[in-house]
């Protein structure tokens, strides 16, 4: 058994599939390229595959980790060769490394999500986008409602919050970048902290039309930011 | 090229049904062909994604250097709000090119309730609904697919039909579009017709006249153009071994109704089930060869990386080498983990030991078909199966391990007594108790899935008058009081949408002027049960004066002109009408593939011969 760390992507071409659709598409990739992945024993075998952590519908990402667990040995050039050609448009494999048998499960390390949020202005100006972030960043509890097919939940989000929020304007838009701790008891989406700063900050930008982009995942402390790959 | 509002496509369902970008999808540059065609089936994503037609289509026409094939299907109740109020017109997946912008829209008419969402789609590329109302600067409207046997209630809408099957056909149809394209459209939208109308197998609606007797019956249905043949005869391809299949189909990203690998082991089936339209659309039997298959199945693991193969055809357990085909297919596999499944089986032709070796091990139920509670019932709709036949199958199942049974039936069928009706729940209490005999425990389960049955054209209960949709909901009532173990799951389908698809099946033209108000007023997917508004149509049928039970539930004799009569599957009318009697008579039909030939027209008419791996031997 081995396990190969993959960096990938999630690009503009997939924005709109979802996470169980991106695994399942990098599986058949799998398949396709011949690779000899290990698979679960059981009735219903499954591919010994493992993602750091999932990516919502509308998300985009440059930086996802997965984990494959290959029954020989490949070698890795041409291993990742054979994947890139068999990967689909929009996933792209930024680098591959095997890991070391006993190293962690990337669910069980990874800690820190950071996005970038581009976003349209409705009206206003910039200096009241400012005082938006400002007041959102210098709050001690922010409450979110959660809606989901379940039910309403409040969620405190500055908990979740690894850093400030930071804004800069780009033509008509607002480019926040956002930086979401993700905890053994759970995390925030980028576009429910979004959906607070316009509920609650009178952030003025058009939300629904906001694209979120996941800039990195990171094994994080106070000191410094790895990512899965560098460990 | 359209864009799309990430705002839009955040607040539909499931937006990768907009957005394309699949695995082995085909974007070509418009620019450097000839001929442009939209491939569609009017339903939702990932209805359209699953038909193995449109597959094979698609790969034959982006093999042709000089044409494009695109894909679009219905968008769903929202994002038609979405499209509508942003004023976005139907797209294609690859290149979200306008549909209005194509040659050729082909729409695969798989049943009935689908045409509403034609009718829809039109619109919403902008396209005009009426051929009539269509020139030479319009898109080609063409339908292929089982309903255009009898397309005619559509007739007004389409200005091309496809009769039978596709890959040769196809070819014929972009040849002649490139042809007159490139000859400046001489003589118009007029001129392109009346070539298309010399293509063996194209039916042109707009070409023939139709006139009606006092009584509201077809009086005729003539060619009104010398280029028109009076009977449009199915195209048929001879060799299943030698034709193109759909070796690199569209793999998608979201689940979709059949989210596997399609492999057709053959097509057609003369068991000769009376109620059965496939049954003779399809005729004759073709298998392909066990080597085909394997070499088939190479490919097609090869470029979608699916890991599952299901074995398709209309009764896939008569393969005559199935044993041998998914033993190879089972060894090919292994290592990759690819699993092999049949999606029906028959009860007469079940064997245990198969069953066990496919996929079906690992999933808790079996499906059977008996169609009819009684065997006098049984007999008069050829379906030749015997309770000891189910009796074996099943019991062989429950000592396999297996303790769910579904079994499908359909009520109103011909000559058909409330004690037939009851025969289905004397069947599934007797499934019950044979778990209890072969297990010694209870706790079976057994689904019994009942349909409305909705006589359809070219079949021996083509004159044959459907149930009142309130006949069918009293014998549902009766089977229901009977059925009141808890250990039985009882499903029906619903007395009118059924109704509504009898009159479709065998409607007319004059059934066009009810699709189109009944769009108007909001009808579509029909086949979906929480859009389906009964009332939209019935007010449809009111206002045109048309009484939908003429076509439905009226039985017909048997020297009345059919609307489809200038239409032809090969199977002859006198065929169908003799089997009628049989019917009537309770005298079973044998398999002309096993058994002598029972004439029925097709392989004397096309020119075609039954191919059956098991004879050659």
């Amino acid at each position: 058994m081995a396990r190969l760390r993959l960096e990938i992507t999630k690009g503009e071409e997939i924005r709109y599939i979802s996470h169980l659709d991106y695994a399942s598409a990098i599986e058949r990739a799998i398949i396709r390229a011949k690779l000899p992945a290990a698979y679960s024993e059981g009735f219903n075998p499954h591919m010994k595959l493992s993602f750091a952590s999932a990516l919502a519908v509308g998300v985009t990402s440059q930086a996802e980790y997965m984990d494959i667990e290959f029954k020989g040995d490949v070698e890795i050039s041409q291993g990742v060769k054979r994947l890139v050609m068999a990967l689909p448009l929009g996933i792209m494999v930024n680098s591959a490394n095997y890991m070391p048998a006993k190293v962690p499960a990337l669910m069980a390390i990874v800690n820190l999500a950071t996005y970038d949020v581009l976003v349209p202005f409705t009206t206003g100006e910039f200096g009241a986008v400012e005082d938006s972030i400002r007041r959102f960043n210098e709050m001690q509890e922010v409450v979110h409602t959660r809606e989901t097919p379940k039910g309403r939940k409040d969620i405190e989000v500055k908990q979740y919050m690894a850093g400030a929020i930071g804004a800069t304007v780009q033509d008509n838009q607002v480019l926040l970048t956002i930086d979401i701790k993700i905890t053994p008891t759970g995390s925030i989406k980028p576009g429910e902290v979004l959906a607070a700063l316009v509920a609650i900050f009178d952030l003025n930008v058009d939300k629904d039309r906001a694209l979120i982009h996941r800039t990195g995942l990171y094994v994080a402390d106070s000191k410094t930011r790895r990512k899965p790959t560098e460990l | 090229m359209i864009t799309l509002d990430p705002a839009i496509l955040n607040r539909v369902l499931k937006p990768a049904r907009y957005t394309g970008n699949e695995w082995n999808s085909v974007k070509k540059d418009h620019s450097t062909v000839a001929v442009t065609v939209a491939l569609s089936l009017p339903d939702v994503y990932e209805v359209g994604m699953s038909n193995l037609g449109l597959k094979i289509l698609y790969q034959i026409l982006n093999n042709r250097t000089d044409t494009v094939a695109e894909r679009v299907y219905a968008p769903w109740v929202d994002m038609e709000a979405e499209m509508r109020s942003h004023n976005i017109p139907l797209y294609t997946l690859e290149t979200l090119t306008p549909v209005a912008d194509f040659d050729i829209v082909g729409f695969s008419l798989q049943y009935e309730m689908s045409y509403s969402n034609v009718l829809n789609m039109l619109d919403l590329a902008g396209i005009p609904l009426l051929s009539a109302q269509r020139d030479e600067n319009e898109p080609l409207i063409v339908g292929g697919g089982p309903c255009t046997f009898n397309g005619e209630p559509a007739a007004d809408f389409f200005d091309c039909f496809i009769l039978g099957e596709g890959e040769e056909i196809i070819e014929d149809l972009v040849e002649v579009v490139a042809a007159w394209k490139q000859g400046a459209k001489a003589h118009g939208k007029l001129g392109l017709l009346k070539n298309l109308a010399q293509i063996p197998g194209m039916y042109v609606p707009s070409l023939y006249d139709v006139a009606y007797n006092a009584d509201g019956t077809v009086a005729e249905v003539v060619p009104n153009c010398p280029e028109a043949r009076p009977v449009v005869t199915k195209r048929v391809v001879k060799d299943l071994n030698t034709v193109e299949y759909a070796t690199r189909p569209v793999v998608p990203f979201l689940d979709i109704v059949h989210d596997r690998i399609m492999l057709e082991l053959f097509r057609g089936c003369t068991r000769g089930c009376r109620f059965c339209q496939a049954g003779v659309l399809y005729r004759p039997v073709r298998e392909r060869t066990p080597e085909t298959l394997l070499k088939l199945a190479k490919e097609l693991v090869d470029s979608t990386g699916y890991s599952e193969i299901s074995l398709t055809s209309l009764s896939s357990a008569d393969y005559s080498c199935l044993p041998a085909v998914v033993q190879s297919l089972i060894d090919e596999f292994k290592e990759e983990n690819v699993s092999i499944s049949l999606p029906s089986l028959r009860i007469d032709s079940f064997s245990i030991e198969l069953a066990q070796k496919l996929q079906q091990v690992r999933k808790s139920g079996l499906t059977f078909a008996p169609e009819a509670g009684s065997q006098r019932l049984r007999d008069v709709i050829n379906k030749g199966v015997t309770e000891q036949n189910l009796d074996d199958a099943v019991g062989a199942a429950f000592g396999a391990g297996w303790s769910s049974v579904k079994l499908y039936f359909m009520m109103g069928l011909p000559t058909e007594t409330d004690e037939d009706v009851l025969g289905i729940a004397k069947l599934a209490y007797r499934v019950l108790d044979l778990y209890k005999q072969v297990t010694g425990r209870r706790g079976a389960k057994v689904t019994i899935s009942v349909a409305c049955f909705v006589p359809k054209p070219h079949t021996p209960f083509q004159w044959f008058g459907q149930d009142m949709a309130a006949e069918f909901e009293r014998k549902q009532r009766l089977l229901k009081a009977q059925l009141r173990d808890r250990n039985i799951t009882f499903n029906w389908h619903d007395a009118r949408t059924s109704f509504l698809e009898g009159a479709f099946a065998r409607g007319d033209r004059r059934l066009g002027q009810v699709l189109l108000s009944a769009w108007k007023n909001g009808a579509r997917f029909d086949g979906w049960s929480e859009h389906f508004k009964y009332n939209v149509w019935m007010e449809a049928f009111e206002a045109a004066g048309i009484d939908p039970h003429f076509y439905a539930t009226r039985e017909r004799t048997l020297t009345e002109v059919m609307p489809w009569d200038h239409l032809s599957s090969g199977a002859t009318k006198e065929f169908l009408a003799r089997e009628y009697g049989q019917a009537v008579g309770e005298v079973l039909t044998s398999d002309c593939r096993h058994d002598q030939c029972t004439v029925c027209g097709v392989c004397q008419e096309l020119d075609v011969k039954v191919i059956d791996g098991g004879n050659q031997v």
